[in-house]
């Protein structure tokens, strides 16, 4: 198979990182919408190893020449270099910057937000799965590890220290966030953090409401932001019309406590 | 703004040989600063003056503070001219990219929980306990006060162990695979990735003698080798002050 295809779930998460990185750097790829909330990305794809044991979980996965990758960041990136993008900052010390911000989302926000947005979103829908229809879902799936999150959320029973610690990793991120956007974006130019970071956190609104509350740059960063063309066009492609309610089972936290 | 490079690190291994060995391969000097661990050096005040997180290592350069070892490896490349340690080739870097985040969040974390359980632990526990306390107390991050206290009084759960043991056999696996498609991890060429590997497993056949072996894994263990054999590694490694360090030593070729 020769050419580029994306195949994505609903406009939210990593899915919505890489469809608007497309339209940022003006890739042409073939959008292919998959559910990712009913295990498709392990039926509908090819199959490959860096898939399976993505850190990401349920992500995105972008075909190109064949060859099937994951990880939205990475992604993101990919497409930045091979269009000639300018998602990235050149300079050494301001790329380092935003490979720290990025990382700060993917380790600390990204796993957080899946929680809590798997946990209001996802738990339900698994719930109401009969037992053998999600046994087949999970039997599809190839990391352990993996899995095991899918039955976590389906059974539900989050302590309660974990969902104030993940409520807690998105106050700190709104509080990062309120620090650091100068001017209209996080890093000052738009870079691939702007898009990681909103796709991580516009769901969040609605969920921690209260770390919004006293974040007026942060409330603006967000609007700039869902006005963005990139995100608009990406936006579109949701087929529930509800895309900031569409999530599946997401990065593991921190095994370290 | 000085141009001239100081690193803060602990031995060659792990997080703090990744900046070494970047730094050695792209032939940048750099003034070394060891950092005792063990004697946790890395969350005194002189220290966290440097890198308030108390984390090795950290990198001077131009009157600025780099952290996080991967992200410092890219900043060596992209700042200092010598030979290329990302490919030029899109799809390469990310294959780069994937196997570094791979190993920094799913495999070493796993490896670590091992060996803080079987070495650090034990290593220091010997300590004055009321000295121990007060050494976690000082640790910034909670994550890693968490991390301390469990290594200190070996309060990794059998389950915890047992995961991280599934984790390194399936990661050994997914190496062994890798480096039988191509000469180093992530394409044809030596790569950050490859530096980011030889941290991570060059006592591999040390410490899992039963997943990798000349047998079971011979790609990995040519890899290793095919890595000791460049000058920068030995050069790195001969800044370790240690005994762990010397495991590198096993990479030697028999003479023919």
């Amino acid at each position: 198979m020769m050419g580029t295809s994306l195949f994505h779930g609903e406009p939210n998460g990593p899915s919505l990182t890489v469809l608007a990185a497309c339209y940022e750097v003006g890739a042409e790829a073939e959008m292919i919408a998959i559910d990712l909330a009913a295990g498709e990305r392990h039926a509908v794809p090819p199959r490959r190893r860096e898939v399976e044991m993505s850190i990401e979980g349920e992500g995105p996965v972008l075909v190109v020449e064949g060859e099937p990758m994951a990880d939205s960041v990475f992604l993101a990136q990919y497409l930045d270099e091979a269009h000639g993008g300018s998602l990235q900052p050149a300079e050494p010390y301001a790329r380092w910057e935003m490979e720290m911000w990025c990382r700060f989302v993917i380790e600390r926000v990204a796993p957080a937000a899946s929680l809590l947005g798997a946990r209001a979103h996802l738990t339900p829908k698994l719930q109401a799965m009969d037992d053998v229809a999600f046994e087949q879902l999970v039997a599809a799936i190839g990391s352990a590890d993996l899995a095991e999150r899918w039955r976590t959320i389906r059974e539900g029973a989050f302590p309660e220290a974990q969902i104030e610690d993940s409520r807690g990793k998105i106050r700190l991120a709104v509080e990062r966030l309120e620090n650091r956007i100068d001017g209209d974006w996080i890093l000052g130019d738009f870079t691939i953090a702007d898009l990681e970071t909103y796709a991580w956190l516009a769901g969040m609104v609605a969920l921690v409401p209260e770390a919004f509350e006293n974040a007026p740059r942060t409330r603006a960063w967000l609007d700039r932001m869902a006005g963005r063309e990139s995100i608009r066009r990406a936006v579109a492609q949701s087929r529930t019309g509800d895309p900031l309610s569409a999530w599946a089972p997401g990065p593991e936290i921190n095994r370290w406590g | 703004m000085s141009d001239e490079v100081t690193l803060f690190h602990w031995e060659p291994n792990a997080n703090s040989g990744k900046p070494m060995l970047a730094l050695a391969e792209k032939g940048v000097p750099f003034e070394s600063r060891y950092v005792d661990m063990l004697n946790f050096d890395q969350h005194k005040p002189d220290y966290l003056a440097i890198n308030p997180q108390g984390t090795i290592p950290a990198m001077l350069h131009g009157g600025r503070v780099l952290t996080e070892s991967t992200a410092i490896m890219e900043y060596v490349d992209a700042a200092f001219d010598g030979p290329a340690l990302m490919p030029p080739d899109p799809k390469d870097r990310w294959r780069v990219r994937w196997w570094m985040k791979f190993m920094d969040q799913w495999l070493a974390p796993s490896f670590s929980m091992i060996g803080w359980s079987i070495f650090v632990g034990p290593a220091v526990r010997r300590r004055d306990p009321q000295e121990l306390e007060a050494a976690i107390e000082r640790i910034p991050l909670p994550e890693r006060r968490t991390a301390w206290r469990k290594a200190i009084y070996n309060q990794f759960s059998e389950a915890e162990l047992a995961e991280s043991q599934r984790r390194v056999a399936i990661g050994i696996g997914l190496l062994e695979e890798a480096l039988s498609k191509r000469a180093w991890l992530a394409c044809d060429r030596y790569t950050l990735a490859d530096v980011n590997g030889f941290n991570l497993a060059y006592a591999l056949p040390l410490s899992q003698p039963h997943l990798s072996n000349e047998e079971k894994t011979p790609h990995i263990l040519e890899w290793l080798r095919r890595i000791y054999e460049r000058p920068a590694t030995r050069q790195t490694w001969a800044l370790g002050r240690t005994e762990m360090v010397k495991r590198v030593k096993i990479l030697e070729r028999e003479p023919q």
